[in-house]
């Protein structure tokens, strides 16, 4: 009888809720931190502690979902709201995660350009790579030694420590909501929503859940491992703000995504800063490019009833396969556009996902709160509270981002 | 022809002509195989539901609307009988299962169709078709006229009735008709096909309506990968009554492949004899006789007669799996001899075992290879092959239906092993791995080049040792040779190793390295030529360097040469220990070692010309 000691097997009691967190920690989220800081400062802070309860229980309700139904958010949506809804979901949803691959590779070719290596050689090389890592069915190893390497968003805690921020003010910031109104800052408001509950993270933790078969009875511990996920993905994403906001914003100097964040790190926080946040940065952007295809694929496969999964055939499966191969082929191809502007599309990639995000968070919240589908565990009052909230108040960015930018203000 | 999606939402008007509310539904008795609609559901005013019988109060129906015979305050409402369903409740936009084409499918639209005023359901319509006209009628006809330019029928994909099974409702205590068929009657191996498609939770729903022994049979059928997990998700008591049932060797490989303390607890609630058979199967290596044989074998002496052995295998042996053979053993169990079926029936009841026993048995040893065991029995045409210990003890047998299991397993990693792919990856993936192989030595050749070349601009290290940047490009230039027999070297090997069996006999280190070198010697002389000609022509340094450039390399060859066969006995000894590499790595170590030898030689020459 086989004990399983193997360190893949320890690594594999992580469970579906910190997997799905962590891969929303990715290239485009590293950068949109980074630049949150950069630019504002501490100011933007408040806005991750308002939105950690958000975050964790869109996770938790699509977790819960999972448990309670068995079947992944595509095929609720499809079951419960008919074709046409669902067609436009999967199409928001194709969109937004074809958009975060590219920002995805964007974020291998910055790192990879931190170390001397042309993105006319990592890019191609990377979508193979990742490419193959998927068709060879071990990509589920894969992911977990990957996010073993992303683990180094560690090195991002330390390197805020470092920076010896003024912990006073850092406390202060949590607390004291500001706003500057300029498009700009909406827009980063936006896309801060928008990678931090990224649409396709309660599509993945919601088939992770399905996948590994856990039952409503287990869902009791299983939340917390969701909830826990969330909560320790945000704290990351504050330390991130918080260093490039020690450093580099005193500094006055700008910065447009995470390679460059890297970039300036070093003269002022010391080479490793850099090394670890450009290690930091691939490892999170190929474990993305992978993950993010497939949930695609496999979401839109399980709404039209398509055969899916990585043991089918190109014959059994077309659509499947089809599907993640044009996504990271697609994807990988915009980066090597010359003269493309790489931080207008992760930008764009995120913005895409914060205007997405009520829509689905609506999806949501009918479904959970239909009791035919989840029985007696439809929605608490205050999750209704909360999730509603969160719809309400990223519908406004979204319609004060599009007014200011019509008006012509900021 | 009437679709669901059209008509939901159309108006129901009553027989004074007033719009009494929109269909929301339509209900259909089950029990045949294009089943009648019996109601219709609508939403009143106040989106209130109701629900009338169709074969009393629906006068027509057309593309615009349903019309009733009665006015409002004549009709009389019912309810849904315990053998209907509702088609957009229970079927539109849910998974099914196609019992036909074995597989999960999600319906897009329903197709009705009128005949002598009765409506009936033709079957669910689950192709793509469905999804255009559900979006929009006028992307069917779009889709339909663009697939006519290029000459090809845009296919309408329908499943009649009796070959839908439903997931979500549980149809058993639904009369249906006799030929409808559903998922738990099929064949236990098209069940198990069924079962891959479907998320754990619908497995578990699956595998409530399955008795035992068909759960049995269908976990028995599925891949070894969805085995354990399955058995896992049922309720331990469940899981071992299944397990039990079972043939022991198939049990014990997925007790094996459980966790230790669900393994245990797993033959804890299982019947003594079946636990002990299992867990003896559980001590033989993976991959040989013991690991595949299962341990139910019918055994007599050589004193029964036939009609005794005939009565002994109706009472004890009822449950084996294999019953082609009775094997005659001694008293302490040793295999003494084989009687076929065949004789046992064709002879005498009163003849003793001793007058048709055959003594001449063909048997596999408990440690053999499995493979060996597989051709073994195909060689001899055998149905089961009798596995013993080192005393000649019988300690069980292997099946035919076991057997050929391992000859596709093999044949399976032995096309893996050439053409460097693992199975998981689909054709296309197979494909991209033989380009990879086949033109790896390009990528290779390129990266040598731009290595030559990088060092060539840096002017510094130039400037001092220009001798050695010439002769470095000259290797760079020429290292396709290297490349080449590096390839050569490791296909030997790749082909050594799919013959190989794990444990068997191949060549000795030495021996190979001796082959090789001979082989590699006559590359080497040919390769120096061409080295000595190439810096000659090219006019890259003076006869005497030139001589010493080609000696460098043929020893680059030769270094080449011994590092791909010493790459190849590791893996051959990674193979015996079950862990082969791919093929395209062992090919791949052999090139960039072989080049980068070659590049440092020829700089060690230049540097140690110029440094004298």
């Amino acid at each position: 009888m086989k004990k399983r000691t193997s360190l893949l097997a320890v690594l594999g009691v992580i469970g579906p809720g910190i997997i799905a967190a962590s891969a929303g920690n990715d290239s485009g989220g590293i950068s949109t931190y980074s630049v949150a800081g950069a630019r504002y400062g501490y100011t933007m802070l408040w806005m991750m502690l308002a939105m950690t309860p958000s975050f964790a229980i869109v996770q938790e309700m699509a977790g819960r979902m999972g448990a309670v139904t068995g079947k992944g958010f595509a095929a609720l949506i499809r079951e419960r709201f008919g074709l046409r809804p669902t067609f436009l979901a999967m199409l928001l949803l194709l969109t937004s995660n074809a958009a975060t691959t590219v920002a995805e590779f964007a974020g291998i070719a910055a790192a990879m350009e931190l170390f001397g290596v042309s993105r006319l050689i990592s890019v191609p090389i990377a979508a193979l790579a990742v490419w193959m890592l998927v068709t060879r069915g071990s990509y589920r190893n894969v992911e977990k030694v990957l996010l073993a390497l992303s683990s180094v968003f560690v090195s991002y805690v330390l390197a805020a420590f470092l920076a010896r921020p003024d912990w006073g003010e850092v406390a202060r910031s949590f607390v004291t909501p500001r706003i500057v109104p300029t498009q700009a800052f909406i827009a980063l408001a936006i896309g801060l929503t928008g990678t931090t509950i990224a649409p396709w993270m309660q599509f993945l933790v919601q088939s992770n859940i399905v996948d590994k078969g856990t039952t409503i009875k287990e869902w009791a511990l299983a939340r917390w491992d969701v909830i826990v996920g969330a909560l320790s993905a945000n704290l990351v994403a504050c330390f991130i703000i918080i260093t490039t906001g020690t450093v580099l914003h005193p500094a006055g100097i700008t910065i447009q995504d995470a390679g460059e964040a890297a970039r300036a790190l070093a003269p002022l926080a010391g080479p490793y800063a850099e090394l670890l946040f450009s290690v930091g940065l691939l490892s999170a952007s190929v474990l993305s490019a992978a993950v993010l295809p497939l949930t695609a694929s496999y979401a839109i496969c399980e709404a039209f009833g398509w055969e899916a999964g990585l043991d089918h055939t190109w014959n059994e499966a077309p659509a499947f396969n089809g599907l993640y191969t044009f996504v990271i082929f697609a994807a990988a191809a915009v980066i090597l556009v010359p003269r493309l502007d790489l931080i207008a599309i992760m930008l764009l990639s995120q913005v895409v996902n914060g205007v997405m995000l009520p829509f689905l968070l609506i999806f949501m919240m009918v479904i959970i709160n239909d009791q035919r589908v989840m029985g007696r565990h439809v929605n608490s009052r205050l999750n209704n509270v909360l999730g509603w909230t969160t719809i309400v108040v990223v519908i406004a960015l979204t319609v004060a981002l599009l007014a200011m930018t019509a008006l012509g203000i900021g | 022809m009437f679709y669901l999606t059209r008509m939901l939402g159309k108006p129901v008007v009553d027989a004074a002509g007033e719009t009494i509310g929109r269909i929301s539904d339509v209900a259909v008795a089950t029990g045949e195989v294009f089943p009648r609609v019996t109601a219709l559901a609508f939403l009143g005013p106040g989106k209130t539901p109701f629900m009338l019988s169709w074969r009393k109060y629906v006068e027509s129906i057309d593309d615009d609307k349903v019309v009733l015979n009665a006015t409002k305050d004549a009709l009389r409402f019912s309810y849904l009988q315990p053998d209907e369903i509702l088609l957009a409740r229970d079927l539109l936009n849910k998974q099914i299962v196609d019992t036909q084409g074995m597989k999960v499918v999600r319906v897009n639209d329903l197709k009705l169709s009128e005949s002598r005023n009765q409506l009936r359901l033709l079957g669910a319509e689950v192709g793509i078709r469905g999804i255009l006209r559900g979006l929009h009628p006028a992307l069917e006809t779009a889709a339909e006229r663009i697939a006519k330019l290029f000459g090809k029928e845009l296919p309408e994909n329908i499943i009649a009735w009796n070959y839908m099974d439903l997931l979500e409702r549980d149809l058993s205590q639904v009369k249906l008709s006799v030929t409808h068929k559903r998922l738990h009657e099929l064949h236990p191996a098209d069940i198990a096909d069924v079962l891959e498609q479907l998320t754990p939770a619908q497995r578990a729903k699956v595998f409530e309506h399955l008795d035992n022994s068909q759960a049995a049979e269908t976990i028995s059928e599925l891949e070894d990968a969805f085995q354990a997990e399955v058995i896992g998700d049922l309720g331990a008591q469940r899981a071992s009554d299944i397990l039990e049932i079972m043939d022991p060797d198939d049990a014990a490989d997925i007790i094996g492949d459980l966790p230790y303390d669900k393994a245990e607890a797993l033959l804890r609630l299982m019947g003594v004899n079946e636990a002990r058979a299992i867990r003896s199967l559980l001590g033989y290596r993976e991959k040989t006789a013991g690991g595949i044989m299962t341990p139910e074998v019918t055994r007599v002496t050589e004193d029964m007669t036939v009609s005794e052995v005939i009565e002994h295998i109706r009472k004890e042996s009822s449950e084996n799996e294999s019953l082609y053979y009775i094997y005659v053993v001694d008293a302490d169990g040793r295999l003494e001899g084989v009687v076929s079926l065949r004789d046992l029936v064709l002879s005498d009841p009163g003849t003793k075992i001793a007058d048709i026993v055959s003594r001449d048995v063909i048997t596999a040893h408990v440690d053999d290879d499995q493979e060996d065991v597989a051709e073994t029995m195909s060689k001899y045409d055998l149905l089961a092959l009798p596995v013993v210990d080192e005393t000649g003890k019988l300690l069980g047998v292997v099946t035919v239906d076991d057997a050929l299991e391992v000859l596709e397993e093999e044949s399976a990693e032995d096309l893996e092993l050439a053409t460097g792919a693992s199975r998981e990856r689909g054709p296309l993936a197979t494909a991209w791995w033989l380009i990879v192989r086949r033109n790896a030595w390009v990528a290779l050749w390129a990266l040598a080049l731009l290595a030559a070349a990088s060092l060539n601009r840096n002017a510094q290290a130039c400037s001092k040792l220009p001798a050695a940047c010439d002769l470095v490009l000259a290797a760079a230039i020429l290292s396709p040779i290297i490349l080449r027999a590096a390839d050569e070297v490791s296909s030997r090997t790749i082909t050594e190793l799919i013959d190989a069996t794990p444990g068997g006999e191949h060549p000795s280190f030495a021996r190979r390295l001796l082959r090789e070198s001979g082989i590699g010697s006559a590359v080497a002389v040919a390769a120096a030529a061409v080295a000595f000609l190439w810096v000659e022509v090219a006019g890259t340094a003076e006869a005497g360097t030139a001589a010493l450039f080609a000696l460098v390399t043929a020893a680059a060859v030769l270094v080449t040469v011994f590092v791909g066969s010493a790459l190849g006995e590791a893996a051959l000894k990674a193979s015996d220990a079950g862990k082969t590499p791919p093929s395209s790595l062992l090919t791949l170590a052999a090139m960039v070692v072989g080049s980068a030898a070659y590049l440092g030689l020829a700089y060690a020459l230049g540097a140690w010309i110029e440094l004298g």
